[in-house]
């Protein structure tokens, strides 16, 4: 991680690392994107990877029906032969936001919940890459599709707006069945974010999620969750409500920590494992660290992605 | 310790409040809402349903300063020993009073009276002094306020002492523990009480208290009454005739006072010794038998029986003595004019009816009058007859050696001049057969021969007519006992020498008065004759405590070097200059032997309080508030001389205020754990 570590906070001090705690009550989306990515591309200005459209892959030999104008003349100089220069990436691309809005995501023990901060980075991400010109959509799902903005370059503000209005209200169920519907529609080979914090099995999760990867989109998944569910740190015996279930039991948390973070614990283990077996990125996200973390991570993925191919 | 304001402990129902905080206030705190219960339900049930306290030390200590407010709003206060503690200064003078009565003998309580006294002993502080009186019905200074240095010297008299016969009274004992008290210069006084607590040994007696400033520690000595315990709490005799010898049927009623029934005990008749008789006893809880033995023949003086019950936790009261002699009978020597104008006749009558006592009468003419009749008789009868110069002699020798006797006036007597034993001179005949006759008036009721007709309708002399009576002129040494109607007097009493003379003014028949006819007559002549005869029937047994003079049972007792012979053997003179009475202090027979031929004078059974079995113990706070009433007051009125006593009460109540600030130290201390923890 040489570049997180080169890069220190420069640029618009107090944008970057913000708590997002006081994120959350800014309110505004479109300014907090903003406040939280500029500061962000400015601090990644000379990163040698950053902006994929004109990255130089490879040569390959020419075949007739060849642009001639992406012919490299320099070789062509040296060694008399003709050569195609090839670039990495599709200059733009489909870049989709896949959040879960079920009754769950509506939590949180430090100022702001596991929506407020899902919502935050949604709209962080989306700024980001809408910067680079690439085409931006929004899906809201929890047992069923909610929302959905379809990728568009002039779908920004659409996705904003429809990130300011949503609010989490029913109970989520399988993922299986939205996520399944959702994949047929992503047709053309993008990027694809699920945001969730996945309350299920990390069979059914993974069995839910691969599919989106089938037209040859990347897929990365935020695991969003509250320090609370972490580290269940609770002192007094009390009644405990699921918030999708609205079920109640009677909880001593200081009898049964270990037990649950270690549950915990393997769930994160076993949803790591899965989801690298398939090659999808996955990101632990606690939601008491500052935003910047989630996206980094999320970048420093992609690069090391990009880099391998 | 002892509290003033014990009420305030009602509020100690408040420590349930922290713990009902600790336990149920908690889980109705809001509930929490959890985005899901996947992985909590996942963890074993059970570590989730057990409810527990969560912080001992939260909650002990919220809990301990809760009692230490409560302990400190019911002011408590130290007593006795624990006053040294707190006051701390102060030389202490310690009267140990350890009961000895013999209910101590109960199972193992006299070993722990013991024990407790040396207890107490070893309390002793360097400057302290200590005394130890040993007490039951009376108090005796074992040892009188020995320094503590020579505690070896009250150990070894609380060591040597024994229980007694004797029943327990606590005012002597409490008396002596004053008067000890009282000499002290130590400035503070205690007395150490340690007993059974009989109820018996209290009758809420004045007089007993302290000096100012004295406390009392009440050490009782209870538990152990579990165990059976049957006393033989009295005996009845019944005498009867049979083929001219006489016999006593004894009846025994056991009480048994304690909780458990006696099944299969046994009751035994000793005489002399010897079991003569078996029967068995079965006394359930709390109740009594009564066992009749067959009659047994009184074969001579001073038969001595027993009635033993089995051994039991309780022994001294399970043998109850007593001692019967044949009856002997009062003789006495009517002296008679004779002849068919005999007045003697409705006198020998009443005198021939009655068996305690029963009087044997001679009639004998008075020139018959045989020195031989005088030895034998206690009482002669003068019944109106001329007496001689010699016969009035001998008269006055036999009244004057102890004798009784009655002399009747009617129109024959007469007396010889020169014999000054009657209590009044002879004057002449009274009639009043004209007007109305006279009555009997006045009486002394407060002389032995009225007493029994003390009471109201207990016998009515004014019913008696007196037609006639001869005029006295009353001697200075004589006490008249009856008047009649117009103040001239009835009947006289003279002491002469040993012996004493009545005067009956009047005839003892029909001729001058219709006394004899009326229902007073026959107890009037009775009385009479145990008057002049001393007659005093000696009661079959007597109770430890009671005091046994050398008169007792017969009168004529030469006193000359007697000896007493104690139940365990032991000899104790009785001196002829003043201290001839003896206290029992055995259960048993004590025996009185003149000294000349050492024969037995008399026996006397004695026989253990009977209320001193009733082992029922009562609150020793009675006697501590009867002994330190006197005290209190005393204590106050020292107050304004500056005193010691009145600080040391404010130092042995000072406790409060510690306890006060301890738990109000302990709630801060509770706020600081409870703060550090909800940051935590």
């Amino acid at each position: 991680m040489s570049l997180l570590g080169a890069h220190t906070p420069a640029a618009v001090p107090g944008a970057r690392f913000m708590d997002p705690a006081v994120l959350a009550r800014i309110g505004n989306l479109e300014l907090v994107s903003r406040a939280v990515c500029d500061g962000f591309i400015n601090g990644l200005h000379k990163a040698p990877y950053f902006g994929a459209s004109v990255d130089f892959a490879e040569h390959r030999g020419y075949v007739p029906g060849d642009d001639i104008r992406r012919m490299d003349w320099r070789v062509w100089a040296r060694t008399d032969r003709y050569y195609i220069k090839e670039y990495e990436a599709e200059t733009n691309m489909n870049f989709t936001v896949l959040l879960d809005v079920s009754k769950s995501m509506d939590y949180g023990s430090r100022g702001i919940t596991k929506f407020d901060y899902a919502r935050i980075l949604t709209a962080c991400l989306t700024n980001l890459v809408h910067h680079q010109r690439d085409r931006v959509g929004f899906v809201a799902f929890d047992s069923e599709v909610v929302e959905h903005v379809p990728p568009s370059a002039k779908h920004m503000d659409t996705v904003l707006h429809v990130l300011d209005r949503l609010k989490p209200g029913r109970p989520g169920g399988k993922m299986r069945e939205p996520l399944h519907k959702l994949a047929e529609h992503f047709g053309r080979r993008g990027v694809l974010v699920v945001i969730s914090d996945l309350y299920e099995d990390p069979e059914a999760i993974v069995d839910a999620v691969t599919p989106l990867r089938f037209r040859g989109n990347d897929l990365v998944v935020f695991h969003v969750l509250d320090p609370a569910e972490l580290d269940f740190g609770f002192s007094d015996a009390q009644a405990f409500e699921d918030l999708e279930s609205g079920d109640q039991m009677p909880v001593v948390p200081d009898a049964m920590r270990k037990e649950y973070v270690s549950l915990v614990t393997a769930h994160v283990d076993a949803l790591q494992r899965r989801f690298s077996e398939v090659r999808v990125d996955y990101e632990l996200l606690n939601t008491s660290q500052p935003l910047d973390h989630a996206l980094y991570k999320y970048l420093a993925g992609r690069a090391k992605r990009t880099r391998l191919r | 310790m002892s509290f003033i304001a014990p009420l305030f402990f009602v509020a100690l129902a408040a420590l349930a409040i922290p713990v009902l905080i600790h336990l149920i206030q908690r889980e109705k705190k809001q509930i929490i809402r959890f985005p899901s219960l996947m992985f909590v339900q996942r963890v074993p049930y059970k570590s989730i349903q057990r409810r527990r306290v969560h912080n001992w030390l939260l909650l002990l200590v919220r809990m301990a300063a809760l009692a230490l407010i409560v302990l400190a709003f019911a002011r408590p206060f130290f007593l006795g020993q624990d006053l040294g503690a707190v006051a701390g200064a102060g030389a202490r003078e310690v009267v140990i009073l350890l009961d000895q009565s013999y209910s101590l003998g109960y199972a193992d309580r006299w070993e722990r009276a013991q024990a407790a006294a040396s207890e107490a002993v070893d309390g002793l502080g360097p400057a302290d002094r200590g005394s130890v009186v040993l007490f039951s019905s009376g108090a005796e200074i074992a040892l009188r306020s020995v320094a503590a240095g020579e505690r070896q010297r009250l150990r070894a008299a609380i060591d040597v002492a024994e229980t007694t016969a004797g029943a327990t009274r606590f005012a002597p004992a409490l008396k002596v523990a004053g008067s000890i008290l009282a000499d002290s210069a130590l400035p503070r006084r205690e007395v150490i009480l340690i007993s059974d607590f009989q109820r018996g040994g209290w009758r809420g007696e004045e007089g007993a208290s302290l000096p100012e400033g004295a406390t009392v520690t009440p050490v009782p000595i209870a538990g152990g009454a579990d165990a059976p315990n049957v006393a033989v709490n009295a005996v009845s005799l019944a005498r009867s005739t049979f083929s001219n010898q006489e016999r006593v049927a004894v009846s025994a009623v056991v009480v048994n006072r304690s909780a458990e029934p006696l099944a299969g005990g046994q009751l035994a008749l000793e005489i002399d010794g010897r079991s003569i008789q078996t029967e068995a006893l079965d006394v359930a809880a709390g109740s009594s038998a009564s066992v009749t033995f067959a009659p047994v023949t009184i074969a001579g003086r001073f038969l001595r029986g027993s009635v033993r019950a089995t051994p039991d936790a309780l022994d001294a009261d399970n043998v109850f003595h007593f001692v019967v002699s044949p009856v002997v009978p009062v003789q006495v020597v009517v002296v008679d004019r004779g002849g068919t104008g005999s007045a003697a006749l409705y006198l020998t009558r009443a005198l021939a009816i009655g068996d305690a006592p029963r009087f044997e009468t001679t009639v004998r003419q008075p020139d018959a009058l045989s020195d031989a009749d005088l030895r034998g008789a206690s009482v002669v009868v003068i019944n109106d007859v001329a007496v001689s110069a010699a016969l009035g002699r001998r008269l006055a020798r036999f009244v004057e050696s102890g004798g009784g006797l009655l002399v009747a006036l009617g129109p024959r007597a007469a007396w010889p001049q020169g014999v000054d034993i009657l209590p009044a001179a002879l004057r002449e005949r009274v009639d009043r057969t004209r007007d109305d006759a006279a009555r009997i008036g006045a009486l002394e009721y407060g002389h032995s021969v009225f007493e029994p007709f003390r009471a109201p309708r207990s016998g009515d002399f004014s019913a008696a007519r007196i037609y006639g009576y001869r005029a006295v002129e009353t001697d200075p040494s004589a006490q008249i006992l009856a008047r009649f109607d117009a103040g001239a007097p009835a009947l006289l009493e003279r002491q002469v020498g040993a012996g004493r003379v009545l005067l009956w003014t009047s005839t003892l028949d029909l001729s001058w008065s219709d006394l004899p006819l009326k229902p007073v007559f026959l107890p009037f002549i009775h009385q009479a004759a145990r008057q002049l005869s001393a007659y005093a029937e000696s009661p079959p047994w007597l109770t430890v405590g009671q005091v046994m003079d050398a008169s007792f049972g017969e009168s004529t007792l030469s006193l000359g070097g007697a000896v007493v012979l104690t139940p365990s053997g032991r000899q104790v003179p009785l001196d002829e200059e003043g201290a001839d009475v003896l206290e029992l202090s055995e259960s048993g027979f004590y025996e009185l032997r003149t000294g000349e031929s050492d024969s037995v004078a008399t026996v006397v059974a004695s026989n253990v309080d009977s209320v001193e079995s009733d082992l029922t113990a009562m609150d020793p706070q009675d006697i501590v508030a009867a002994a330190t009433a006197g005290a209190g007051e005393g204590a106050r009125s020292a107050a304004a001389g500056g005193a010691p006593p009145p600080e040391a009460q404010e130092q042995s109540q000072r406790l409060w205020w510690y306890l006060l600030c301890f738990g109000i130290v302990l709630l801060g201390a509770d706020t600081l754990i409870s703060n550090r923890m909800s940051k935590a």
